[in-house]
């Protein structure tokens, strides 16, 4: 066996407390180990070149390469040993950044850690066998949960590539949120204006299939080849498609579980969203007093939502505008944390409204109490450090967002995670912010985390590209990590297909043993760990690789 | 006080097992957001938690870890659909036959989902902590 060993510095990620020299020259003197290298970043071009030039010139058959999580640019390393001619599974990878040099900082501890793991990549790497890598053709066609603006864009791009699409929206209309925003800053458009064309221009394609009053209530299969259960008026209907985009959106923070605010008991107090739909009909006097209270249901860690919801500053300036333009002679005063007009033009936007006259407090508001003579609000003024109470005639909170009231429903049919939030996850916050774990699946818009109107547009776009890039490749390669039998040792207790969850196992009567249907295997290793004989072992996880990985995370060294 | 009670408790190594959809991811990102936990934890990744064999634990015990945690997806979650349910029952009889062997602590099962960094590190710390001062402890015991 011809084993090489590459080690990353990362930089300085690694280096600085991992003793990569002492790696180096430790595995060198492995018997098995050919080549031992470290450089400074392995995911580099030349870092590249000089794997794959080893694993042609020394010949290797195993290769291991000690660097960031696995699970990051794992396909950039499998087409390197793949482009060296050698099976991309007798490639380990061995995490001694996420899980070695970033999480102690004692170097020489740090440097015992990043052995063992390394040993146990090394030892582990010496069961693997070359897996054949099947294709199954990938179904050109999407499947787009939530006809929102995010939802909307992203199936715009793909039936202009040619996709077929399917669009599912839980409401009758189409356009979510953005379809009640009135006077959109900074366009100066009614939302109906931006969601109709998208709208109609989607209606006009013979590519695209819209469900109304619909929502998704099966989900199986696997990337290239889901088939989804889609339940509507008319009745249940299955479909197939490649991949599948997560738009679900958010829901506006429900004011009264702050109800200190009386949210709900006098019509007099409303949130923003209200704000939109009475606008024009407010019963308010000539010169009408009005407080504006940012942060609702926003940077409140005591009501679970500790993010800041990055719309609702935006939106509270939008009322406080509003109301001035409406009553020259009101007194608007907006009570605010910090205000963070984060979007271009934003901040003029902030001292514009400032120049009209809307007075800015900053404070904590402590309660509104109704009182037949107007609301009063009391609270603390975080500046001059004493407590205020003035009498307002309306009072407007500019709620947050909460996470979609869908989202656990939909998390646990794709089997895609939801973050301490409950918002969707994303596969990596900075290097793979469109994708899910799951291939094929990605999310878009406001379902993974507050985003404004632009945001989520560029967020359903990005979805819709990268999905259009797995779905143009046509195929798909299929895990070969699945289980297989040895019919000698099996003794046909049938245990294991009591255990298995894909029902993949079947039994023979006739040679009474059990084998595998690999095309439904869902490589878990259940059937693995429950065979009493050892006989059923699952690809790249077999029972004496794990045993050896053991071994070497503790034995002496 | 005689100089062996002194004696520093011996640095627990402890062998976790991880499923890759949840826990391994959580172990990552803890990395990321740069946690810190002792080195004695290193994990093994399975791909579910129900893959990890009894025999898995008991060869880590026998091969000289000090303790052994499986963790794997909140119930429910599971993304091979009920494969956890299958962990906490495997786990729940072999913690009784540890039992019976009086080394009950030496076992763990927690559930920690992809999100939750901050949960595993407090998990596995704290694990660490116990099985530490529970060494301390015992070789106060023997002098």
């Amino acid at each position: 066996m011809k084993t090489g060993i590459f080690i990353c510095h990362c930089g300085h990620n690694i280096k600085h407390t991992v003793d990569v020299g002492k790696l180096r020259d430790y595995f060198g003197r492995f018997p098995n180990v050919v080549v031992s290298s470290d450089y400074p970043f392995v995911c580099s071009e030349p870092g590249q070149d000089m794997i794959r030039e080893s694993i042609e010139k020394e010949g290797l058959d195993r290769v291991v390469i000690a660097s960031c999580t696995p699970s990051l640019h794992d396909e950039l390393f499998k087409d390197l040993v793949r482009k060296a001619s050698l099976n991309p599974h007798l490639l380990r990878r061995v995490g001694i950044r996420e899980h070695c040099s970033w999480v102690g900082d004692d170097i020489s501890r740090n440097t015992e850690k990043a052995i063992r793991l390394i040993k146990a990549g090394l030892y582990a790497a010496a069961h693997y066998v070359p897996l054949e890598e099947k294709q199954v053709e990938v179904v050109k066609s999407a499947l787009i949960v939530g006809g929102g603006v995010s939802g909307l864009s992203a199936a715009l791009f793909l039936s202009n590539m040619g996709i077929q699409v399917y669009l599912v929206e839980k409401e009758p209309v189409l356009g979510g949120r953005v379809r009640m925003l009135r006077d959109i800053w900074p366009v100066r458009k009614d939302g109906e204006a931006v969601i109709a064309p998208m709208e109609a221009a989607l209606r006009a394609r013979d590519n695209v299939e819209i469900f109304t009053s619909a929502s998704l209530v099966g989900f199986e299969g696997a990337f290239g080849n889901y088939r989804a259960t889609l339940r509507g008026l008319s009745g249940e209907r299955g479909i197939t498609v490649g991949g599948c985009i997560v738009a679900i959106g958010s829901a506006p923070f429900d004011a009264t579980i702050k109800p200190e605010l009386g949210y709900g008991r006098d019509e007099r107090i409303m949130t923003t969203v209200d704000f939109e739909e009475k606008a024009g009909r407010l019963p308010l006097p000539p010169k009408p007093r009005v407080a504006i209270l940012h942060c609702v249901g926003s940077r409140d860690e005591q009501i679970g939502r500790p993010y800041c919801s990055r719309i609702c500053c935006i939106n509270a300036l939008r009322v406080a505008e509003s109301l001035k333009e409406r009553y020259k002679d009101s007194y608007v005063e907006s009570f605010y944390m910090d205000v963070r007009a984060h979007p271009r033009g934003g901040e003029e936007f902030f001292e514009d409204t400032q120049a009209k006259g809307v007075l800015f407090t900053r404070c904590s508001v402590a309660e509104i109490i109704p009182g037949r003579d107007g609301l009063s609000v009391r609270g603390e003024d975080t500046l001059l450090g004493e407590p205020f109470e003035r009498k307002f005639d309306l009072a407007v909170l500019s709620v947050g967002i909460s996470p979609p009231p869908d989202g656990p429903a939909v998390s646990s049919l794709m089997k895609i995670a939801l973050d301490k939030d409950r918002f969707f996850l994303e596969a990596h916050v900075k290097l793979r912010p469109y994708d899910t774990a799951v291939k094929g699946i990605f999310i878009a818009g406001a379902c993974s985390g507050p985003k404004d109107m632009e945001e989520a547009i560029n967020h359903g776009r990005a979805s819709a590209v990268k999905l259009f890039g797995f779905l143009s490749a046509g195929f798909a390669t299929v895990d070969p990590y699945v289980a297989v039998v040895d019919g000698k040792r099996c003794s046909g207790c049938r245990m294991c297909e009591k255990a298995c969850v894909a029902k993949a196992i079947k039994y023979d009567e006739a040679a009474r043993v059990v084998h595998v249907e690999e095309a439904a295997c869902m490589g878990c290793g259940l059937c693995n760990s429950t065979c009493p004989s050892s006989s059923i072992s699952l690809r790249g996880y077999g029972d004496s690789a794990i045993d050896d990985e053991i071994a070497a995370l503790v034995e002496a060294i | 006080m005689s100089a062996t009670e002194e004696k520093t408790a011996k640095d627990p190594q402890i062998v976790g097992f991880a499923c890759s959809f949840c826990t391994f991811k959580a172990s990552e990102m803890a990395g990321s957001l740069r946690m810190k936990y002792p080195d004695g934890v290193k994990l093994v990744q399975v791909p579910c938690s129900s893959r990890v064999d009894p025999a898995f634990v008991i060869k880590s015990i026998f091969e000289g870890a000090d303790a052994v945690f499986v963790a794997g997806c909140h119930p429910g979650d599971c993304h091979f659909i009920k494969g956890n349910y299958f962990t906490r029952r495997k786990i729940a009889a072999l913690k009784e036959m540890f039992d019976a062997f009086s080394m009950k602590e030496k076992l763990r099962l927690f559930w920690v989902s992809a999100a939750e960094a901050r949960r595993f590190v407090e998990k596995v710390r704290a694990m660490y902590d116990e099985i530490k001062e529970a060494s301390h402890a015992d070789a106060g015991k023997k002098d």
